[in-house]
């Protein structure tokens, strides 16, 4: 009757400094069974390798400091060579302006988690994304 | 090491001998406590009896637990002279100057730098006529890891979170107009690399200028934490050769930029990152160590290197927990300095801080409220007798701050400082019973944990060993757990949150493309313009000062004058080093 682990790869841009929030992000899906693998900063392309190889269910992309919908229109185009964009979630998590959420919609990500975004939501959006 | 005493072993059997004169005559004691047990047992009701110890829990808080009353008798031991002192005197308990605020009051030091290098020029002089008395200068992503604008990497983040620097010519621009002798100049070159290949910039912009270095002041961040610990990056170089970086910048600036504070051990954003307030402490005061060892194995003095020692503290919600714990830290260090290294100088034994308020206890949900969370951190900080302050501003969950989000940061000080009064008296707390006890335990805890980490082999193996790393992996985890539980409180969030609660307007940084093509531009003109052979060996002798041993940081000064870019640079330390894999813990 055991349901199929949830398997979560998350991973930041290049160049992104911060990682308390992909880290705690971890913890909250570990915490609710998911299977967490976390490689660091990557560029997209190396980002969207690993997730073939890893063959997961969700790619986490966190990003604090900009570049969100240029690095993401890279990732999405790399997961389309890849060809792996319709059947991977995409979620990306962290500080973006409120006018580039519908834009990082249309590119392909299903959920947006923002600063504050409880255990609850977080959780729940990953199990949404990947039932969807 | 594991046969070289640690730092409390060493404080315990220097002071052993020590004659301590307590401030309370035993008999008052003897009766006071004979009153507070009569108190306790008639007048207090025993739901309070029995829960007479409570512990606190806040966001990046340290969970000491608290009793409902404090009296003589928790200090019942107070040497006023050995804990408490005067300002200005050891063991600087009360501040590191007599005068304190009345002699000059804290450094409003606002960071700023967002947009290209000239809007940032217009902001730092905005400050500057409102009445900061200092520039802190924040970098953009690229800059920060050390990536030029035109690499693919830097793609929608150059000028985003600060300011883009790829060579000279971006810090002409930034420092336009400002007497960097007279104002005292913070550049938050994080990392020991960073601060190695920018702040060169920095000289030869200011020798261009006319300036003599050694009038200059200011500082640098210059960290190894920042680098190996709590930054993430795609490449690292070896800890071991990170720290020789980070001291090769210390003897540099100490000869040639004596005014300089060469390093800023920050404590800040490794407790932003994950770790109590102690923790915070003890790693930098072990990064301190560490540095006054290696520069004593180079031959220097360890009086001469600590005078321009600095420190940078984060401060958040546990109010008194936070002054009494800045209180502490002056009177541990001033003990590491005299007792560890046999400190003669006053000026050395000097903890000097900036205190930046804490951004992570700030939340998303109702922004405005952050307002009055910054605004008692900030009372904290000073009423902790901080030498310099930047107050974080309310929308730091939306974006960078615009000018108006400075300008209520600013004001914050500004109030406290003119409004208040608090400034007036200098060390106001000390002598309450509970501010002192509190100081107690804080020195004891930072005290302790720092030995843990002289028992693991010391700062660097610790990070090596990804001992840090993982303690900040569980209290992140530990810390959310309880958010998630209701245990810590945050108000709007998850106490008393409305349930129809809506984000309100608020105006972001916008990222603007053209300014990454500009600043393409003018970088691709200054590598056309510049002598490419002469950049060339003055890479090549980056790397060969790596490998040799010599210090480096004369180097990366003739790369910077040769018109070498921040990429150029970077690259050439993971040529003479190789890389580093930093753990990743969850």
């Amino acid at each position: 009757m055991n349901e199929k682990k949830i398997k979560v790869l998350l991973s930041a841009y290049s160049l992104e400094t911060h990682s308390r929030g992909i880290v705690t992000v971890a913890s909250m899906l570990r915490d609710a069974g998911m299977e967490v693998i976390y490689i660091g900063n990557n560029r997209p392309e190396q980002i969207i390798e690993a997730a073939v190889q890893e063959d997961v269910d969700v790619v986490g992309i966190n990003s604090m400091c900009g570049g969100a919908l240029e690095l993401g229109g890279e990732l999405m185009r790399s997961a389309e060579e890849k060809g792996i964009k319709d059947n991977m979630a995409f979620v990306m998590g962290g500080i973006f302006p409120p006018e580039d959420e519908p834009k990082l919609k249309k590119l392909g990500f299903k959920a947006l988690l923002k600063p504050g975004a409880t255990s609850e939501e977080v959780v729940g959006s990953v199990k949404e994304v990947v039932e969807a | 090491m594991s046969e070289e005493k640690t730092t409390k072993e060493i404080f315990e059997e220097k002071l052993k001998e020590k004659k301590r004169i307590p401030l309370y005559n035993p008999d008052a004691i003897e009766k006071i406590k004979e009153g507070f047990d009569e108190w306790k047992n008639t007048k207090v009701r025993e739901k309070d009896r029995e829960n007479w110890e409570v512990t606190p829990y806040t966001i990046l808080g340290s969970e000491i637990p608290r009793g409902m009353l404090y009296t003589p008798c928790d200090v019942a031991d107070l040497d006023y002279e050995a804990d408490v002192g005067f300002p200005g005197q050891e063991p600087f308990t009360r501040g590191p100057y007599p005068n304190m605020y009345r002699g000059r009051v804290f450094t409003i030091r606002q960071l700023s730098g967002a947009g290209s290098p000239e809007e940032t020029n217009e902001r730092l002089k905005f400050l500057l006529e409102s009445g900061a008395t200092g520039t802190n200068l924040a970098l953009d992503l690229p800059t920060v890891q050390m990536f030029d604008s035109d690499e693919p990497e830097s793609v929608g983040q150059v000028g985003t979170v600060g300011v883009p620097i790829d060579c000279v010519q971006d810090m002409e621009v930034i420092y336009k107009d400002i007497p960097i002798d007279k104002v005292s100049s913070s550049i938050v070159t994080h990392y020991p690399r960073n601060s190695m290949i920018i702040f060169p910039m920095f000289l030869v912009m200011a020798e261009k200028r006319g300036y003599d270095w050694k009038t200059l002041p200011g500082s640098v961040q210059n960290d190894i934490t920042m680098e190996n610990i709590v930054r993430r990056a795609p490449e690292y170089i070896p800890p071991a050769d990170d720290f020789r970086i980070q001291c090769d910048n210390i003897e540099f600036l100490r000869k040639e930029v004596p005014r300089w504070n060469y390093i800023t051990l920050n404590g800040y954003n490794l407790r932003e990152e994950g770790t109590d307030e102690i923790m915070e402490m003890a790693v930098a005061f072990a990064n301190g160590i560490a540095i006054l060892e290696e520069m004593q194995e180079r031959g220097y003095d360890p009086d001469w290197v600590a005078e321009r020692m600095a420190f940078f503290w984060s401060v958040s919600n546990d109010f008194f927990e936070e002054i009494a714990r800045l209180r502490a830290a002056r009177r541990l260090w001033y003990k590491i300095m005299k007792y560890r290294f046999d400190s003669k100088k006053p000026r050395s034994q000097l903890e000097r801080c900036h205190i930046q308020t804490s951004g992570i206890s700030l939340q998303r949900v109702e922004p405005y409220d952050n307002v009055i969370r910054s605004a008692f951190q900030a009372m904290a900080a000073i009423l902790g007798g901080t030498q310099s302050l930047h107050v974080d501003s309310y929308a730091e969950a939306y974006s960078v701050p615009l000018e108006e989000d400075s300008l209520l940061a600013l004001r914050t000080q500004q109030i406290i400082n003119a409004e208040t009064q608090v400034t007036q008296v200098v060390d106001p707390l000390a002598g309450s019973f509970y501010v002192e006890k509190l100081t107690n335990i804080a020195e004891s805890k930072v005290l302790d944990q720092l030995e843990e980490i002289e028992k693991e082999g010391g700062f660097v193996k610790a990070i090596e060993s990804g001992w840090m790393h993982n303690k900040i992996a569980s209290y992140i985890a530990k810390e959310r757990r309880k958010i998630d539980d209701g245990t810590i409180k945050i108000v709007g969030y998850n106490y008393f949150r409305r349930p129809d609660v809506k984000e309100p307007p608020i105006k972001c940084q916008e990222v603007l493309e053209e300014r990454r093509q500009r600043q393409i531009e003018k970088l691709k003109k200054w590598r056309e313009e510049r002598d490419n052979d002469k950049v060339e060996s003055c890479l090549g002798a980056i790397v060969d000062a790596c490998k040799s041993g010599e210090n480096v940081t004369y180097k990366t000064i003739e790369a910077a004058r040769a018109g070498a870019t921040e990429g150029e640079m970077r690259r050439k330390f993971v040529e003479a080093f190789g890389m580093w894999k930093q753990p990743l813990v969850i």
